[in-house]
């Protein structure tokens, strides 16, 4: 089974008409993905590789009973097709936008919360089931089919540590980036708690990095409710403190945030920790 | 991007809170003609982009003109916490009599805006958390509702706050979390914030850092970004969107990606070698920003090596590789590059680097691209 999403999943793709979403619509179509229709308002009529654009998000819904949808909308409008994604019943948002601003991210996650929608994201690469839907940015040839499900925070080590994975002949079953913002919208532990109820996953790898506290949730559900095996990267090792590396969360102020306390959390709820990218592969191999 | 103290307390007197009478100066001239302006005693502030500037040497106190001029001219051109005084300011003393801390900043797990009060005033948050808890009470706040008066005043309440100081107090806490709204700050604070032995509430010191994803939003902010930063890098960092933080070793990396970058620099410290650099791209990879961001790297003239790391899922791949081949060409470097890369269109980008001379790893696993290129620089 897939989490999230899976090969009967209706996808909208927001901002299909712009050179990112184009292109990375034309990519997911070759995946096999069932985009079904695109918005981007004032190009409605058009038709993106044969996909239809609307102007708005209600229409596209009532016309192709879309359940999902991918955006790539610019920062500044995020908050604005968030909201109408929301209103228009769509319960499943892949938000690929970097860069929005933290206080409309904010304003977007707890609107979502409340209409009982989920978003994934920002800055997210999205969402992989691999061999049946890709609502995301990912290179499709670094994932193959298997029984490791994997959170990450950031969008090109889940690439690494999958294709790692892949070259040792372990698949995947749901691989998804929760947003390296320091809000998002879904956390660590709400994943964990998917691929726990997800009975094709037989391991889960986290992926994680130097900033934020979603490690230490995740460690609780992980050691109080979590069955299956964890296996965690972290990185930021040698990050030096207060300097953002990267990505807005990614930043160590005090203590908190080290590479070092969220390997020591994580290694307390038994997690195990794998120092380089190719050890995962090695201790996954161990449990399969 | 954090406002100087002096920029967040125009900003917060706009919105209602009092702060004390001061000027800023850039230099002992300046300095004097100001304190002729204002009551003494005076504070002589360091304008820095830095916490902890109290304890290392950065606020100077003066009883006349001269001690006024005297210590300004010490603190300008000085270097506190590695950066360069360029401007102070010169504040009136106030007569303080009790001292708050009040804040707003973003609470990441719940994702809402987190406003504190504590009676610790002048101690920073870290440590009022770690040792006083029980002087602390803070309140996570819907970001649709809002934060109303009453609740501030509550909060101050609890820790014993009563009459006119509670209503003065308050009533600044409420301001603030509307300054913390209306500049989409990251955090907003004022620790202290003083009563005076006349019963007047002051904002001593001030702290604004708006969110760098909102800063089009505010354009009344006149953000000089030289006046701001002292490294070019970083102000051609900003200009592009890429991330570059300077590190103490010989090794330059770049990487597409905040999370492969780190794990690249890890790498490299564990096989024994020292990162120079972290550099990374983000999503927007362009044949010129590439070009950029590899003479950028090997400017630096302790390189003995450069490692790039890409994938190509967002970004282009073929472009990567001529923006580095561009780069490569203009600047003929001596020293040994590789480029490891994988993802879309990866055949096409491993083309146009062979061709070229520069040598490519297609495997995924960054372990054996850090061990190439450790082994051609013979370590």
């Amino acid at each position: 089974m897939c989490i999230l999403a899976d090969e009967d999943t209706r996808i909208i793709v927001q901002g299909i008409t712009g050179r990112v979403g184009s292109i990375q619509t034309k990519l997911m179509l070759k995946y096999g993905s069932k985009i079904v229709v695109g918005v981007t308002p004032g190009k409605g009529d058009m038709a993106v590789h044969n996909v239809p654009v609307y102007d708005n998000v209600k229409e596209a819904v009532a016309e192709h009973a879309a359940d999902a949808s991918i955006l790539f909308v610019p920062p500044s409008f995020a908050k604005d097709a968030v909201v109408e994604t929301v209103d228009s019943d769509i319960k499943l948002l892949v938000v690929i936008t970097e860069h929005i601003p933290v206080h409309d991210t904010m304003y977007i996650r707890e609107y979502s919360r409340r209409a009982g929608a989920r978003i994934i994201g920002p800055t997210t690469p999205g969402i992989i089931c691999p061999g049946k839907t890709k609502i995301g940015i990912m290179p499709a040839n670094i994932f193959s089919e298997g029984n490791v499900g994997i959170i990450s925070r950031s969008g090109t080590l889940l690439y690494e540590i999958a294709g790692n994975l892949s070259l040792a002949e372990i698949g995947q079953s749901s691989c998804l980036g929760i947003g390296a913002d320091p809000v998002i919208g879904t956390d660590m532990k709400e994943i964990l708690e998917l691929f726990e109820e997800d009975e094709q996953t037989k391991l889960v790898v986290i992926v994680s990095e130097i900033g934020g506290v979603q490690e230490e949730e995740a460690a609780t559900f992980i050691k109080d409710k979590m069955s299956k095996p964890v296996v965690a990267y972290v990185a930021g090792k040698v990050a030096p403190s207060g300097k953002r590396m990267g990505h807005a969360g990614a930043i160590i102020l005090g203590e908190r945030g080290t590479a070092k306390s969220k390997i020591d959390v994580l290694r307390k709820a038994g997690v195990e920790i794998a120092n380089e990218p190719s050890e995962i592969a090695k201790i996954a191999k161990i449990y399969l | 991007m954090r406002l100087f103290e002096y920029e967040a307390k125009e900003i917060f007197r706009n919105f209602g809170i009092p702060v004390p009478k001061g000027l800023v100066v850039r230099s002992p001239e300046e300095a004097a003609s100001a304190a002729k302006k204002i009551r003494l005693p005076a504070a002589i502030k360091a304008q820095i982009l830095v916490g902890g500037r109290g304890k290392a040497g950065g606020i100077k106190f003066a009883n006349n003109l001269d001690e006024v001029v005297a210590e300004t001219k010490k603190l300008i051109n000085e270097a506190i916490k590695g950066h360069k005084v360029k401007s102070v300011l010169i504040e009136e003393k106030l007569d303080t009599q009790n001292e708050y801390y009040i804040g707003v900043t973003v609470d990441q797990l719940s994702g809402k805006p987190i406003s504190m009060f504590s009676t610790e005033g002048g101690v920073d948050i870290e440590t009022i958390t770690k040792e006083k808890p029980e002087r602390l009470i803070s309140k996570k706040i819907s970001v649709s509702r809002g934060f109303f008066q009453f609740e501030a005043r509550d909060m101050c309440m609890q820790l014993g706050l009563k009459g006119s100081t509670l209503l003065k107090v308050s009533s600044i806490f409420h301001r603030l979390y509307k300054a913390f709204i209306d500049y989409d700050a990251i955090i907003a604070e004022i620790n202290p914030l003083i009563i005076t032995s006349e019963n007047e509430p002051y904002s001593v010191d001030a702290k604004l850092e708006v969110d760098d994803n909102s800063l089009s939003r505010h354009p009344n902010l006149k953000l000089n970004l030289n006046t701001r930063y002292q490294d070019e890098i970083k102000i051609e960092a900003i200009k592009h969107g890429f991330s570059y933080v300077k590190l103490n070793g010989d090794i330059g990396v770049i990487g597409s990606g905040a999370g492969l970058t780190m794990a690249t620099i890890d790498l490299i410290t564990e096989f024994g070698g020292k990162p120079a650099n972290f550099l990374e791209t983000g999503g927007g990879i362009t044949e010129e920003l590439m070009t950029r961001v590899v003479e950028i790297v090997l400017k630096d003239k302790r390189l003995r090596g450069l490692l790039i790391n890409l994938y190509g899922g967002i970004n282009p791949m073929p472009s990567a590789a001529k923006g580095i081949v561009k780069a490569h060409e203009e600047l003929k470097p001596k020293i040994p590059i590789l480029v490891k890369l994988a993802g879309n269109q990866q055949e096409e980008a491993w083309s146009i680097l062979e061709n070229s001379g520069i040598p490519v790893m297609k495997e995924v696993q960054t372990e054996k691209a850090v061990e190439k290129l450790m082994n051609l620089l013979g370590d």
